[in-house]
This record gives structure tokens, C-alpha cells and sequence, in this order.
């Protein structure tokens, strides 16, 4: 029986999955609170802005990058659209037509900086990491020079509605997150544009001579890591009612500890929307278990790296048995 | 024709680091005459040293393709653990030496996971970044620390007229440098960094080689951090946030590779850390608007990293040219 299931362990990509459940049983039985009707809710909430924003980067990093400027997209987007949506701003649209204005600005800021990302990266061959971290300097010093590092405050109504309405039963941050998903998983395995992600992140060379349009796919997979931010940047900003020059400023590591955790390689080529999945559960699951534990913010963050560490020690583990010894 | 053309263009992109550091000085000199002074521009080198010393050892982990996201974690470490221990009435030197074996060991700890289990380096030092964050959060209780007088005046104190910071400097920069073009280490450190697997082939102890190199840069970042807080008295709770990311940003501009194998401390990192440095300066002294520090140091960064990759198609076309001929 054992041997059985640590034979299937072994085969299955779902090692962080089963993870996240045995995590799940422990904690309700040890922590008060942790199962109840309400923290499973937040759980939830806490969730879907960060399965968004790591399924951006999951695209991103299967072609070989990385993204380090999503937290100042999300600051930008958030401020930018917070202003043109604010009854403080004076544009003096009625809500609803100003809560699409907002929505679409936000998206477009964030399209827009992953069209810089993905040109600085394919056309000016420049390093991923040193482009996205100087953009991620560069526009999030923006944000906070735009708002002079004031809130924005006087959200419509209509706009502070989304993270709690629902379509169908169904919570709306549930609904992107859902969507997200699906989108990434249809083009990743059922287009030509997926294979030619993974075509390029596991050699480029090769790639463009088999006819890939290698920069045309990476530069839109940072256009499609941008948006998500920005879709990330509308949840949250709609949940804490302000548009922050400083928000999103601690989820970078929690997004790429996720994704690298669910098993997308950083070296490109390897990685699926649902090992993201995982990776994002776990961290979140994590993060939320210590906090009613009562565990101060420090200690969560050292329990945190420990556990980043042991995951990617059982991942090693698992592809090379050899290394236990 | 075309040729000498293109060889002019290569000379000016060989030397684009230099030229960049010299087009800021000379901008900021105009735009200021207490910039060109000598009390100035020895203000600024004394500065720098902090700086300088982290991404020195930074430089010998990006040599051998690695990276170490968490020197800016050792640092505080380093901050805190020596603010304790002067409080709890050891003498500075013992605090100065346990800070640094610290350092030491904080690297041995990453040296350790990377070569033990093959865990990707960003991985590693992405949780002991978290880690010794946590950690020393946990130390100084998330309080600010003030240090006592004695550690000030190591930072104010001058031998021969040299300023102290820059004699530690001078001493790190020197044996660097010495150590990675005279002596066999140094050789292998290339070796390794430009190809692991003939570097192994050839006989050379590679994992020995990666061990060291991370030692050496947890122990730049304790000299760093010591030399950071002689100059500022006190260690708050985000000492040394993003220093990882301006050591990396000081290593890259000197003309170190991210992929490994091409770099070198002097003049490279040195100049990179001191074109960062005096960018800040200049910024303090034409009075400009606060806000805008990031968004020019970032602009600026990302030119130089721009020029950097215009310098290495220029050098693939040109080999191309050559091999058409």
C-alpha cells in the first residue's frame, strides 16, 4: 500500500497538490479557525489575484524570462486607474462609464509595460532580469511620483463592487482567475502560439530556424504577464477601496516562489498552468495557516523561506533519487 | 569603409560604461559647481564603498553563473547582530569578527543547498533571503537600533589621509582583483562559469570552486553591511532592502555577464558601483525632486544595460563579418 502510493508520488506531477492537502487536514485539526466557513472565504480571496498575476509570470518564464516588474505594474495600474475612476479626479463621468474607463486603463497600463518589457528583452536583446528590474524601479518610482505617495481614494460604487459581487453564485475574483486559466491552458496546449512558447524557452536557437516568430511570441507573453498584473492590480484595488502607489510591493517573491515551487523551470521550456496552481495554494495556504496560528510577520517569513527550500529540495529529490544518498 | 565604421562603433561601445560614467559626472558638474569638488567627489567615493564591497562579492557569484539574492538579508544580519552585541558590552572588534563569520557561514549555508541538492541558486538564496530577513527582524524586534559611538567614528576615522571606508575598500577591491586575474582560483572560477560541465572534464573541483565563491560573497555582504552602518549610526528594519538588486545592478554595468564566464572587479564592478552611487549624489546636489531618484537612477541603468547588449550584437555581427570575408 505504501509503496504503492509512493510509487504514484513519485510519478505524478501532483506532489505539491497532495502537499497542500495534507498542510490543509493538519492545520484545521491543530489551529482554531482555520476551517471555518469565513477564513476559507479569505483564502479564497487572497487567492485569485495571486493565481492571476503567477499565471502571467508562468508565460513569461516558460519562454526563459522572468518578470520582476509585475509589482510596480500593479502599483502603476492601480494609481493611474484609481485617479481616472475617483469622484476626487473631477473627470466627472458617471460611475459605471467610469468604472469601465478605469478597468481598460489599467489593463492598458499594464499592456503597455509588458510591450516595453518584451521589446527591451527581443528587439534591444537585452537581459530579462536586468530590463525588468529597472523597469520595476522606473515604474514604481512613476507611481509614487504621479500620487506623491498619497492614496487615492472615492472608488464608484460600481468598482468596489467586484470583489464581492457575484455572476451566478460565483465570486467575481473567481470568475477572472477562473478565466485566466482557461485562456493560458487553451493557448498553452491547443494553439500554435503555446507550442511556440515552449519551442523557444527550451532552445531559441532552434526555434528560429524551425520558423518560430521567436520575439513576436515573447514579446506577447510579457504583454499577457502585464495584463494579468494589471487584472491582479483591479482586484485588490477594488478590495481595499484606494488605488496605492505601494501595492503589490511583497507579492513578487510569493509570485515566483510559486510558480518556481509548482515546477516551472526558470531556465524555460518546462511548466503548465496547473503546477502554478499548486505552487500559489501552497504558498497562500502557508501564509494564512501561520497568520492564526498567531505567528508574528518575521517568523512567517522564516518559516516561509524554510519551506520554499524544502519544496525545491523534494523537487530535486524527486527528478534525481540518486542525490538522497 | 563600413568596416572602420563599425570598428569605431565598437570602440565606443567597449569603452560604454566609462563613457556613460564620464557623460554623468561631467552633466552633473555643470549643473553644479559643488559637485567637482574634492570634498565632494571623495564624499562620493567614500559612499560607494559599501556598495562597492557587496557587488565585489556579487561579482564572483555572477562569474560562475550563479546569483545570490540574499546579500542585502546579510547585511541587516550583519547590522543587527553587531548592534546587539556592542549593547550586550562586547568590544567592537568581536563584534566586527562574529559579524563577519556570520557572513561567512550565511554563505556556506547557501554554498551548501546549491551544491548538496543542485538547487538552483536563485532558489536557494531566494529563501535565505526570506530567512535571514525574518531572522533579523526577529533580533532587533522590528525596532530601529542606534549603535554607539564607536562605530561612528570607524566610519569618520582617516589613515594616511585616506578615509577608512575606502582603505577597506581598497583592500577587498585589490585582493579581488588579484585573486581572480593572477592567481589558479580565479582561473577556474571563469572556467566554470563559462562551461561547468568541461570545467568538471577537465579535473577541476567545481563544487569546491561554487562553495567558495558563495562564501566569499556572505562575507563581502557582512564587510558591506559593517561598513554601511559605521557611516549611518543606526540599523532600521529595511537596512539593506534591494541591496541585492543594486549589487547585481553595480556587477552588470561594470560589464559582468548574468550568464557567467565575463566580468572583473577592477575596473569593472568598481566603476559600476561608483556610476550608481554618484548618480545619487548628483541627484542630492542639484536639489532634485526626491521622487524622481528612481525613475532617473532606473532610466539610467537600463541605458547602460541597453548599451551593454548593443555592444554584444555588434560583436556577434562583426564576427559574422568576419567569418563572411
Amino acid at each position: 500500500m505504501i509503496a504503492q502510493l509512493k510509487e504514484h508520488y513519485q510519478k505524478s506531477d501532483n506532489s505539491i497538490l497532495y502537499l497542500c492537502v495534507l498542510y490543509y487536514i493538519v492545520m484545521s485539526f491543530i489551529t482554531p479557525g482555520f476551517f471555518s466557513l469565513g477564513n476559507n472565504w479569505n483564502l479564497l480571496f487572497n487567492l485569485m489575484p495571486l493565481v492571476i498575476v503567477s499565471i502571467g509570470q508562468t508565460c513569461v518564464m516558460l519562454t526563459g524570462g522572468i518578470d520582476l516588474s509585475i509589482t510596480s505594474t500593479i502599483a502603476l495600474s492601480s494609481v493611474v486607474g484609481a485617479s481616472f475612476m475617483s469622484s476626487d479626479s473631477g473627470l466627472g463621468f458617471n460611475p459605471s462609464v467610469s468604472t469601465f474607463i478605469g478597468i481598460g486603463v489599467m489593463l492598458v497600463v499594464g499592456a503597455a509595460i509588458g510591450l516595453v518589457n518584451g521589446v527591451a528583452v527581443t528587439k534591444l536583446g537585452m537581459p530579462a532580469f536586468m530590463v525588468t528590474l529597472t523597469t520595476m524601479m522606473f515604474f514604481s518610482g512613476f507611481a509614487v511620483w504621479l500620487t506623491e505617495s498619497q492614496n487615492i481614494y472615492n472608488l464608484p460604487d460600481s468598482f468596489l463592487r467586484i470583489s464581492s459581487m457575484s455572476m451566478r453564485d460565483v465570486p467575481i475574483p473567481v470568475v477572472a482567475a477562473l478565466g485566466v486559466m482557461l485562456i493560458a491552458y487553451f493557448i498553452l496546449n491547443t494553439t500554435v502560439i503555446g507550442e511556440w512558447i515552449y519551442a523557444v524557452g527550451l532552445n531559441v536557437k532552434v526555434a528560429r530556424i524551425s520558423g518560430v516568430n521567436v520575439d513576436g511570441t515573447i514579446i506577447s507573453c510579457y504583454v499577457f504577464c502585464g495584463v494579468c498584473a494589471a487584472l491582479g492590480a483591479v482586484l485588490y484595488t477594488s478590495r481595499l477601496e484606494t488605488g496605492s502607489p505601494i501595492m503589490g510591493q511583497n507579492i513578487l517573491l510569493d509570485v515566483i516562489g510559486a510558480v518556481v515551487i509548482g515546477g516551472t523551470s526558470l531556465f524555460g521550456g518546462k511548466g503548465k498552468v496547473k503546477w502554478t496552481l499548486f505552487g500559489v495554494l501552497f504558498i497562500s495556504l502557508l501564509d494564512n495557516g501561520l497568520n492564526l496560528i498567531g505567528l508574528s510577520y518575521f517568523l512567517i517569513m522564516i518559516v516561509k523561506g524554510l519551506v520554499i527550500l524544502f519544496a525545491a529540495i523534494l523537487n530535486v529529490l524527486k527528478e534525481r533519487p540518486s542525490l538522497a544518498s | 569603409m563600413k568596416v572602420i565604421q563599425a570598428r569605431s562603433i565598437r570602440k565606443v561601445l567597449d569603452h560604454s560604461t566609462l563613457i556613460l560614467f564620464a557623460a554623468i559626472v561631467i552633466t552633473f558638474g555643470f549643473l553644479s559647481s559643488q559637485f567637482f569638488t574634492f570634498q565632494n567627489l571623495s564624499n562620493i567615493l567614500i559612499q560607494s564603498s559599501s556598495l562597492a564591497i557587496i557587488a565585489t562579492g556579487m561579482t564572483f557569484v555572477l562569474l560562475t553563473a550563479g546569483i545570490d539574492l540574499s546579500v542585502g538579508s546579510t547585511m541587516f544580519l550583519a547590522g543587527v547582530v553587531s548592534a546587539k552585541m556592542v549593547a550586550w558590552g562586547s568590544p567592537l572588534w568581536l563584534a566586527c569578527v562574529t559579524v563577519l563569520l556570520v557572513g561567512t557561514l550565511y554563505g556556506l549555508v547557501n554554498a551548501f543547498f546549491i551544491y548538496r541538492f543542485k538547487i538552483i541558486p536563485f532558489i536557494v538564496t531566494l529563501a535565505t533571503f526570506y530567512v535571514g530577513r525574518g531572522f533579523g527582524l526577529f533580533l532587533s524586534e522590528t525596532r530601529a537600533m542606534n549603535l554607539p559611538e564607536g562605530f561612528l567614528k570607524i566610519g569618520s576615522v582617516s589613515i594616511l589621509g585616506i578615509p577608512f571606508p575606502v582603505l577597506v575598500l581598497g583592500v577587498v577591491i585589490l585582493s579581488a582583483h588579484l585573486a581572480l586575474s593572477k592567481t589558479q582560483f580565479g582561473r577556474q572560477i571563469y572556467a566554470v562559469g563559462n562551461n561547468a560541465e568541461k570545467a568538471r572534464k577537465a579535473g577541476m573541483p567545481v563544487d569546491r570552486i561554487l562553495l567558495s565563491v558563495y562564501l566569499i560573497c556572505g562575507f563581502c555582504a557582512a564587510l558591506g553591511g559593517l561598513v554601511a552602518i559605521a557611516q549611518l549610526g543606526a540599523v532600521s528594519p529595511t537596512f539593506g532592502k534591494q541591496s541585492e538588486f543594486m549589487a547585481i545592478a553595480a556587477a552588470i554595468l561594470g560589464g559582468t555577464s548574468l550568464f557567467g564566464g565575463k566580468g572583473n572587479v577592477f575596473p569593472g564592478t568598481l566603476i559600476g558601483a561608483v556610476t550608481i552611487q554618484s548618480i545619487q549624489n548628483g541627484l542630492v546636489i542639484v536639489n532634485a525632486n526626491p521622487y524622481l531618484y528612481p525613475l532617473i537612477t532606473g532610466a539610467v541603468i537600463f541605458l547602460i544595460v541597453l548599451i551593454d547588449s548593443l555592444r554584444h550584437m555588434q560583436e556577434v555581427k562583426s564576427r559574422r563579418l568576419g567569418a563572411s570575408f
